[in-house]
């Protein structure tokens, strides 16, 4: 597929409409985009640019494969996803973090200790299996994950899993269940990623792309910095 | 219909039906050709041998990505992942009195326990080739024209071939003179282009001003000629200053005989930084997610095998060549349909017309010539009846 077109690939949801302010301060266009329509791509004909709205988990994907020059994608799928391609920019936006969380319950009879806590119990549920199975692995904690697709927090209360290991951002959904974080693995935020190939051949053209989006990224950086 | 068979192929490999084994076998010889007239000579070696010869090569013979098995005395084998080691240890055993520099191209199959995902394969195909024995400039300058007019013989028009020279970072890493675990985390994520975790080490060993801009521009150097001139008028006084020197009198050699066009530098280009000793490249097509070649040089892997001298080479991927062409051979090879119901007749006409270098597919089944030209027309085939 040759093209002069530079696409972009973006996340559905919150992270897909944040990404959209990003582009807009950075003075691409983005008149008519929307992360939530049934229309999926977006081109811009003048100034040569194109955007595919994904499913997040979709973003590594399209930019590893070179269907898609550069994408905006959280840390937290793209290091599941594990995908051969370029992280640029940490875009500041899209804040949560990776934990190992417990039933308080257990956490205290383990005098909280995750060694203790996992002498006796080894379940992990996560929809993360690739990132928990290196937390664990690099502490030579051997555990068996159970990959699931949604409300983690439920695998405990149920007797499915000992452990979780979840994305939180406000740490409600946690409390609400009774768990504690017992251990952080990784903070995450959005990032801007690259094609090896397409970042080697178009380098001029997306590196004012990317310039351009760092800078945005640092002001709005800035900015929440002086609201706060 | 039940079948106990399994009839799926497992994840990673391919059949490859007429026209893209056609297609593919015509790329390897077009490439064992193009090698041959630069005077490299083909080998092949196993395609299994005791793990551990892969094992002193690049990434592709890590633990995890060698297919392993278990002989009888109990020793551990492994499929081939890349063929710059065996071909290391056969210069090093059976060649190792012939005079050096010695010039060897290959093609052969490879096998790596990777994730299938973005044009790779846990079996492929590599054509490539190894000039050993040749250090500095002149061997640099020739393997890179030689990458250069192997992708033009391939077929591919629209490449380009980046150039990194991997002791330039090597030399700024050393001037910086960082704690080891600081230089470990700094090659990773130089190497995966990890800008944001690079960012992080610059901030957590708090590296600031000129010492920072030194490694920023490490990661972002990328052009023709300017690029070198940003690039020695700030390593220029570096340990790296000698082989960006080195790199320099590559490219002037390499413009000079008019490949410039095809080339870019970027010292951002570094394969498996601890396998690599100079000059590193990689050949890119627009549209096409994955290199299509890589290459540089290997000055340390030959000591491995108690051979020490320098090397270079590059491999090139042929499902990603065939890829990136986007284009199948024909499937029509031409020729004649000989038919008719005297059997010897048959073969007879069939031997003088393949003499003169022609295909001839045999027909005694046809009963009449009607059915016989319906059979040529099916298949391209110009119709030869022998009969009335």
């Amino acid at each position: 597929m040759v093209t002069n077109l530079l696409t972009l690939a973006l996340p559905k949801g919150k992270l897909g409409q944040d990404a959209l302010q990003l582009l807009q301060a950075a003075g691409l266009p983005v008149e008519g985009v929307a992360t939530e329509a049934r229309q999926l791509t977006f081109t811009f004909p003048a100034p040569g640019i194109r955007y595919l709205i994904c499913r997040p988990t979709d973003v590594p994907t399209y930019v590893e494969y070179g269907a898609a020059d550069l994408g905006i994608v959280g840390k937290d799928t793209l290091a599941e996803a594990g995908a051969d391609v370029f992280e640029l920019v940490d875009l500041g936006f899209g804040y949560c973090r990776f934990v190992v969380a417990a039933p308080r319950e257990r956490w205290e009879e383990a005098g909280r200790s995750l060694e203790n806590l996992l002498a006796g119990s080894r379940r992990v549920a996560t929809k993360f299996p690739r990132v928990a199975a290196s937390f664990f692995q690099e502490r030579g904690l051997p555990v068996e994950i159970i990959k699931l697709h949604g409300n983690i927090e439920l695998a405990p209360r149920a007797g499915l899993a000992d452990l979780i290991v979840d994305i939180v951002s406000t740490g409600r959904t946690l409390k609400e269940n009774d768990l504690v974080e017992v251990a952080p693995i990784f903070p995450s935020t959005a990032r801007l990623i690259a094609n090896r190939v397409s970042y080697r051949i178009n380098y001029r053209r997306l590196t004012s792309v990317v310039e351009a989006l760092k800078r945005a990224a640092v002001q709005g950086g800035e900015k929440i910095a002086t609201t706060n | 219909m039940a079948s106990n068979l399994p009839l799926q192929l497992p994840a990673g490999v391919s059949d490859l039906l007429p026209p893209e084994a056609a297609a593919l076998r015509q790329l390897e010889q077009r490439l064992l050709n193009c090698f041959r007239s630069w005077g490299y000579q083909e080998v092949m070696t196993p395609t299994f041998e005791f793990a551990t010869t892969f094992q002193a090569g690049s990434q592709a013979g890590e633990e995890g990505a060698l297919y392993k098995f278990i002989d009888r005395q109990g020793r551990v084998l492994a499929l081939r992942p890349e063929m710059t080691a065996p071909i290391a240890r056969l210069v090093a055993t059976s060649l190792r009195r012939r005079e050096l520099p010695l010039r060897l191209g290959y093609s052969a199959r490879v096998f790596r326990y990777e994730e299938p995902q973005a044009g790779r394969r846990r079996e492929f195909h590599q054509a490539g080739v190894e000039l050993i024995g040749a250090g500095g400039v002149a061997g640099d300058v020739e393997i890179i024209a030689l990458a250069v007019e192997s992708l033009v013989q391939a077929g591919l028009e629209d490449f380009r071939l980046g150039l990194g020279q991997v002791a330039v970072t090597k030399g700024v890493l050393q001037d910086l003179a960082l704690p080891p675990e600081a230089v470990a985390g700094i090659k990773s994520a130089l190497a995966s282009k990890d800008l944001v975790a690079l960012e992080r080490i610059y901030d957590e060993y708090h590296l600031e001003g000129e010492r920072r801009r030194r490694l920023e521009l490490l990661a972002t150097i990328h052009g023709g000629r300017e690029a070198l001139e940003e690039a020695r008028a700030c390593f220029g006084r570096t340990a790296a200053a000698a082989s960006l020197a080195e790199l320099s009198r590559v490219w002037e050699a390499l413009g000079a005989a008019g490949l410039e066009k095809w080339l870019f530098i970027d010292l951002g280009i570094l394969r498996d930084f601890d396998y690599y000793t100079g000059i590193v490249f990689e050949g890119y097509v627009p549209g096409l997610g994955a290199p299509v070649c890589g290459g540089g040089r290997y000055d340390g892997l030959l000591a491995q095998f108690g051979y020490p001298c320098p090397a270079t080479g590059f491999a090139l991927g042929l499902e990603r060549v065939l890829l990136a062409r986007g284009e199948t051979a024909s499937a029509c090879p031409g020729g004649y349909l000989v038919a008719g119901r005297d059997l010897a007749a048959l073969l007879k006409r069939a031997r003088e017309l393949r003499s003169k270098g022609t295909a001839v597919v045999l027909d005694g089944e046809s009963r009449s010539r009607q059915e016989a030209a319906a059979r040529a027309a099916a298949r391209g085939l110009n119709l030869e009846w022998i009969g009335e």
